[in-house]
């Protein structure tokens, strides 16, 4: 208590000083905890616009369906299965799906493209795609023989709402079959390969067109968060035989996302690591200045009695309660900065195409984890108390009387 | 008559740096100091007055020769050791009496006995005794800046003297005070000496602090020239 509390005074000697160290040490850790914010805030909405826009939490095939899109290979027992799914824990709902590869032309142009059949009832309950369609309407219940397309697959084939198309695919029973089809909607998904191939009709003419019954290739599934996605999984696995299926979280769809999500957290690291040597460094220099300009003081308290260790004990401590200071103040002002920019959220204009290819928002709302705020806090200690050692050292190694005796 | 409580045998004692030439601050000095010695060490500057004090402080070490505390030699101890007996056994008083001054008078007095471990309310009570018989009571909370020379050194010697050691060691202690307040100081170790026992050994070249030793020990260019007892 007593070497803290000379600490402490030591370190109020010259409080300029100290107060500069200290804000370093703050806006270091304030901008790395504003960095984590920025990156994890921009990963959960590219992870919740994946969920959201394209995927669903989890989709269940027959095996080898997504590999090779085969439209004979229909979910076996599927009502069984809905069933099954339903009653399981963390479901909200989940949707059917039809998905063939097609042939969409008009009289001018034709192009290759995946067709999506839907559930227009059950659909927009899984997926925002509503909200995707940003030209006319999306798909009805009623109506039959009618599509929406990506706006980029539209400006390709110079459609517009209202022109008929003609979608051709191959049937079960291996024969060509086509329809023509009436653009119902236009589609903005966010993601560029949707817009340019993919088109979505309803779950009954794809069947119709497909010569299906009932039967589809795809479930599509939503729970209540991402986090309820193992134990649905560990539930699904303990009531239903796996084995004609094939069971995909949207990380197993699009893996690209978390691949993104290390890499940044790399990045975020190795700024992490030298931000906090940069601030270790200050700290020091901070601490090498304050034992110089007292070595005659602690030349006294050696040889009154105090041994190198207390010495190093004491420098170390002055070391360790700037950072103390640095890291309250810190934590304080990278919440502040992540709390408000989580509100507001950052903008960004006129990047929408680069950034839909990685599933971005124009917006971040920054949000951080309290593992990465504690993280960096940690390293921040660690580097600079290591670095902090050295002039801890050298005090400890001081002989009295030469310090004693020491003229400035 | 008793074992001396300080030996010296032969010391000498050689500066050397890789950049000035070897300097011999001391050359073969021998003296014996027994229990309760009011001791001066004078002679002019640079005579090695500063040096003799360290050596008997367990603050340095001869070039050769021995220094005996108490019997046992400590010249030849390591640095732990030499750390505990200048804890243990000996008060220091500088010229500049250099207190840590951003602790209270009080805490400065404090700061040895937590040195040796000493409880904290334990500790308080002992350093606010001798402020007290010191004369310093009123001042304590203050810190070294806001204290005069003459209080300063008060404190000084209170912090010297608290954890009871076997002998107080002073270096031109009265050199930055006016005659008066000096010799005052002098007085009131003088007083300490005679009823604590303490052994008290100064540097000085003043020849009124000189003046109330028991005894002078004279150095003129590291030798010792002239050992005095005087009453
Ligand atoms: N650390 C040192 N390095 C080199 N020479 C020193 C050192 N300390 C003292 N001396 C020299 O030793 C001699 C004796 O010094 P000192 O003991 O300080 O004398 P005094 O205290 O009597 O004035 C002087 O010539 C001084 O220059
Ligand atoms: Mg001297």
């Amino acid at each position: 208590m007593f070497l803290l509390k000379l600490a402490i005074l030591n370190i109020n000697r010259n409080p300029r000083r100290s107060f500069i160290t200290v804000l370093a040490v703050a806006v270091g850790l304030a901008a790395l905890i504003f960095l984590w914010g920025f990156s994890d805030g921009t990963i959960e909405r590219q992870r919740d616009n994946v969920v959201r826009l394209f995927t669903g939490h989890v989709q269940i095939h027959t095996v080898g369906f997504e590999q090779s899109l085969s439209p004979e290979l229909v979910l076996k027992d599927r009502l069984g299965i809905v069933e099954k799914i339903q009653s399981q824990p963390h479901v909200v709902t989940l949707t059917e799906r039809v998905k063939a590869e097609a042939l969409i032309g008009t009289s001018q142009n034709s192009r290759g493209v995946l067709m999506i059949g839907v559930d227009p009832l059950r659909e927009p309950l899984v997926i925002e795609i509503r909200e995707q369609v940003k030209e006319g309407h999306f798909l009805s219940p009623v109506g039959n023989r009618e599509v929406l397309v990506g706006y980029r697959l539209a400006e390709k084939l110079g459609v517009h709402i209202g022109d008929k198309v003609v979608i051709m695919t191959q049937a079960i029973d291996g024969t060509l079959a086509g329809y023509a089809y009436r653009v119902r909607g236009i589609l903005h998904t966010g993601s560029l390969d949707l817009d340019e191939l993919s088109i979505y009709t309803t779950l009954q003419s794809a069947q119709e067109l497909l010569g299906l019954e009932k039967e589809v290739h795809e479930l599509v599934i939503r729970l209540t968060s991402r986090a309820a996605i193992p134990g649905f999984l560990n539930a699904v696995k303990k009531t239903l035989d796996e084995t004609p299926y094939e069971i995909l979280t949207w990380d197993d769809i699009i893996p690209s996302v978390n691949q993104w999500a290390s890499w940044a957290e790399a990045i975020i690291r190795t700024i992490l690591v030298t931000v906090t040597i940069v601030i270790g460094v200050g700290i020091m220099n901070t601490i090498v200045m304050s034992v110089f300009e007292r070595t005659r003081e602690l030349g006294v308290m050696m040889a009154i009695g105090t041994s190198p260790a207390q010495i190093i004990r004491l420098i170390l401590l002055e070391t360790l309660v700037l950072e103390c200071f640095g890291v309250v103040l810190g934590v304080i002002a990278g919440y502040l900065v992540t709390f408000y920019f989580g509100i507001v959220g950052i903008h960004f204009y006129g990047v929408e195409e680069a950034f839909s290819a990685t599933y971005m928002s124009t917006v971040t709302y920054t949000q951080v984890k309290g593992i990465h705020v504690i993280q960096s806090i940690l390293t921040l200690v660690a580097v600079t108390s290591l670095i902090g050692i050295y002039p801890a050292w050298k005090a400890g190694r001081m002989v009295p009387v030469k310090a004693i005796y020491h003229s400035y | 008559m008793d074992a001396p409580i300080v030996a010296v045998e032969n010391i000498t004692k050689v500066f050397k740096d890789q950049i000035s030439l070897p300097v011999r601050a001391l050359t073969d000095v021998s003296f014996q100091i027994q229990e309760g010695e009011f001791v001066a060490l004078c002679g002019p500057s640079g005579s090695g007055k500063t040096t003799l004090l360290n050596l008997i402080g367990c603050l340095d070490q001869p070039t050769r020769g021995k220094v005996f505390f108490d019997g046992e030699e400590i010249s030849r101890l390591g640095q732990q050791a030499l750390t505990r007996y200048r804890l243990e056994k000996i008060g220091f008083i500088f010229q500049d009496y250099n207190l840590i001054p951003t602790l209270t008078a009080l805490e400065n007095i404090e700061y040895v006995l937590w040195l040796q471990g000493i409880p904290s309310a334990q500790r308080r009570k002992r350093a606010l005794v001798i402020c007290e018989r010191f004369g310093i009571a009123k001042l304590v909370t203050r810190r070294p800046p806001q204290l005069s020379r003459g209080q300063q050194q008060r404190a000084a010697v209170a912090r010297a003297v608290i954890h009871k050691p076997r002998i107080v060691l002073g270096d031109e202690l009265t050199a930055n005070l006016d005659h008066k307040t000096g010799t005052e100081l002098m007085d009131f170790l003088k007083e300490l000496n005679r009823e604590e026992k303490i052994t008290f050994i100064y540097a000085t070249h003043d020849p009124m602090i000189m003046a109330r030793a028991s005894r002078v020990i004279r150095l003129e260019d590291g030798q010792l020239v002239d050992d005095l007892r005087q009453y």
